[in-house]
C-alpha cells in the first residue's frame, strides 16, 4: 500500500472516530497485490494471556497476590501453554521498583520452561516515557511466527504530549494517565511509526496467513472516555484486512468483552488486579460479559486467559477465574 | 449541561413492575429565588461535587495505595440510586455512607470516615452526581448500573 493511500484513510479514519461512529471497516479496501500461497498449516497449541497486574511498590500488597496465583496456576497448567504474553499494565505508577516486581513474578514462568512476551500498557509507560520498560523487556512492538501463526503485539498506548504546556512533573503525567477517566490526556493510539512498521511486517504474508494481534487497548471504538479505544484502530483494521481471518486480543478494560469487525474477532482479557465495570454504553455482544463482582474478594472479578487455536485457526479463549464469575455458556471458552 | 449526556433510561414506569405511574406535577419555589441566587447554590453543590471528584480519586482514604476510582472510574458501579439496600457483605440494609466507608475499610484499608463528615458528604455527592437522572430503586440490590455518558470534561459542570 502506498502511504498516500493511507493517508487518506487515515484521514477518513479521524473524520468517522470524530464523529463518534462505532467505525466498522472503512471502506478503503485495495490491497490486493498479496500473493497467494498454499495453506498455512498449523499445528495446534495453547497460550497464555495474563496481564493488567498494576503492581505497587509496596511489599505484599493485594494485587501481588492475585498476579502470584496466576503465574503458579500457569506453571502448573498442564499440558503447558506454549508462551504467555503479557498485555501490559504491569506497574501500577511505572516505578522501577514496580516492574522489577514484575520482572522477577514473569521471569519465574521463564526458569519453568515457559517463554512470555509483553507489550506495555500506559501504567508501565508516563513516569520516564518508556524508559524503565524498554530497558527491561526491548522494543514495545513486536511480530514471530510460531506454529503456523504470525503474531504481531503493539504499543497502542501512545498519546499526544498533555504535560509540557502545563508545567507537569514526569510523577503529575504518571499520576493523570493513571486515572482511567483522565480528561486531559487524550486518545491514544500506536501512532506512525508503527503503522508503517504494520505494513512492512505483513506484506508478504498471503491473506491465508493466521494472523493474532496483542494490543493494551481494543482495536474497535468501545468507550474513548475510559480509553476503551486505539485512536488509530481503523488504520491498523485497514493494513489486516487484507487476510482472511486476524484475532485481536487486548488488555485494557479489566473485564470479558467480546466484538466482530470485518475480518477481525476482538476480545477483551481480565485484569490480575481489579475488575471494570461495564460503560454506559450498549456492548456489541452483550451475552459475553461477566456477572457482578464481590468486591470483599480479592479472587473474583479478575483471572487471565488461554487460547487454543486448532489447525484451522478456529480458536477458543478460555477465561481462567477464581470465583464463579461467568455466565454458563462461556465458562468453556469463547469462540474466536 | 455541556458536555454530558445523561442515558436514556427505562421510562419511571417501569420501576419494578409494580405499576406505579407518576404525576409530574411540581410548584415553583416562590421568589425571592432569582436566578442569581440558584446560580450561586448550584455553584455550591457542584464546589462539593468537584471536592469528592479529589477524594474518590485520592489514595489519602486508604492505606495500600488504592482510591474510590480504581474500581469506580466516574463512579461506576457504586448505584447510588439502589440505597438503602440489603447489601450481604455489610450483612444489613446499608445506606451509600455505610457502604463507601465498607469500601474504604476493605479494599482500600483505611479507616472509615465519620458518616456526618464533610469527606462523607463530599464522596456521596459525586457518586450521587455521576448518576443524576437515574429513577430511584431502593433495595435492587441484583444489578450493576452505569454512571452517566461523559464525553469530556470530569462528568460535572
Amino acid at each position: 500500500m502506498k502511504g498516500i493511500t493511507r493517508r487518506k484513510f487515515i484521514k477518513a479514519g479521524m473524520a468517522a472516530f470524530t464523529a463518534g461512529a462505532v467505525s466498522p471497516l472503512l471502506g478503503v479496501v485495495n490491497v490486493t497485490e498479496a500473493k497467494t500461497s498454499k495453506r498455512s498449516k498449523i499445528t495446534p497449541f495453547r497460550f497464555v494471556v495474563v496481564g493488567d497486574a498494576h503492581l505497587y511498590e509496596m511489599p505484599n500488597h493485594r494485587f501481588d497476590k492475585t498476579f502470584e496465583r496466576a503465574i503458579n496456576d500457569i506453571i502448573n497448567m498442564r499440558p503447558k501453554p506454549d508462551f504467555v504474553l503479557f498485555i501490559g499494565d504491569l506497574a501500577q505508577f511505572g516505578k522501577v521498583k514496580e516492574l522489577e516486581k514484575g520482572k522477577r513474578y514473569l521471569d519465574r514462568l521463564r526458569r519453568a520452561g515457559i517463554p512470555y512476551y509483553i507489550i506495555p500498557g500506559e501504567h508501565d509507560w508516563y513516569l520516564d516515557m518508556g524508559k524503565t520498560w524498554k530497558e527491561m523487556f526491548g522494543r514495545p512492538y513486536w511480530s514471530f511466527d510460531h506454529k503456523g501463526v504470525h503474531f504481531i503485539g503493539m504499543n497502542s498506548i501512545l498519546v499526544e504530549d498533555y504535560w509540557t504546556a502545563r508545567n507537569m512533573s514526569p510523577w503529575e503525567r504518571m499520576l493523570a494517565i493513571a486515572e482511567l477517566e483522565c480528561h486531559i490526556c487524550g486518545l491514544w493510539g500506536v501512532g506512525e511509526e508503527q503503522l508503517e512498521w504494520l505494513e512492512r511486517d505483513v506484506k508478504n504474508l498471503s491473506p491465508d496467513t493466521p494472523v493474532v494481534v496483542f494490543t493494551h487497548s481494543p482495536l474497535w471504538n468501545y468507550y474513548p472516555r475510559w480509553n476503551f479505544q486505539t485512536k488509530d484502530a481503523p488504520q491498523i483494521r485497514e493494513i489486516l484486512s487484507k487476510f482472511e481471518k486476524v484475532i485481536a486480543i487486548h488488555g485494557h478494560v479489566h473485564q470479558v468483552v467480546y466484538n466482530k469487525t470485518g475480518n477481525m474477532v476482538h476480545i477483551g482479557n481480565l485484569a490480575t488486579a481489579w475488575p471494570w465495570p461495564y460503560p454506559p454504553v450498549d456492548l456489541p455482544y452483550p451475552k459475553i460479559r461477566m456477572f457482578r463482582v464481590d468486591p470483599g474478594d480479592i479472587y473474583d472479578g479478575v483471572g487471565f486467559a488461554s487460547t487454543f487455536l486448532d489447525d484451522t485457526f478456529l480458536g477458543t479463549m478460555k477465561y481462567h477465574t477464581w470465583a464463579d464469575l461467568l455466565p454458563e455458556d462461556i465458562k468453556d471458552g469463547v469462540p474466536l | 449541561m455541556r458536555g454530558v449526556k445523561t442515558l436514556a433510561l427505562l421510562g419511571a414506569g417501569a420501576v419494578a413492575g409494580v405499576g406505579i405511574s407518576f404525576i409530574i406535577n411540581t410548584a415553583e419555589a416562590r421568589k425571592p429565588f432569582t436566578e442569581e441566587d440558584l446560580r450561586l447554590m448550584n455553584e455550591e453543590l457542584i464546589a462539593l461535587v468537584k471536592k469528592g471528584d479529589e477524594l474518590w480519586h485520592s489514595p489519602k482514604l486508604g492505606k495500600n495505595g488504592l482510591t474510590c476510582a480504581n474500581c469506580h472510574p466516574d463512579a461506576a458501579n457504586t448505584n447510588p440510586h439502589t440505597f438503602p439496600k440489603f447489601q450481604d457483605n455489610v450483612g444489613k440494609v446499608a445506606t451509600l455512607r455505610e457502604m463507601i466507608n465498607w469500601c474504604i475499610e476493605r479494599p482500600l484499608e483505611g479507616k472509615a470516615l465519620p458518616e456526618d463528615s464533610e469527606e462523607m458528604k463530599a464522596l456521596e455527592a459525586y457518586a450521587i452526581y455521576m448518576y443524576r437522572g437515574y429513577p430511584l430503586r431502593p433495595g435492587d440490590n441484583t444489578r450493576e448500573y452505569p454512571p452517566v455518558k461523559v464525553e469530556s470534561g470530569p462528568g460535572y459542570p
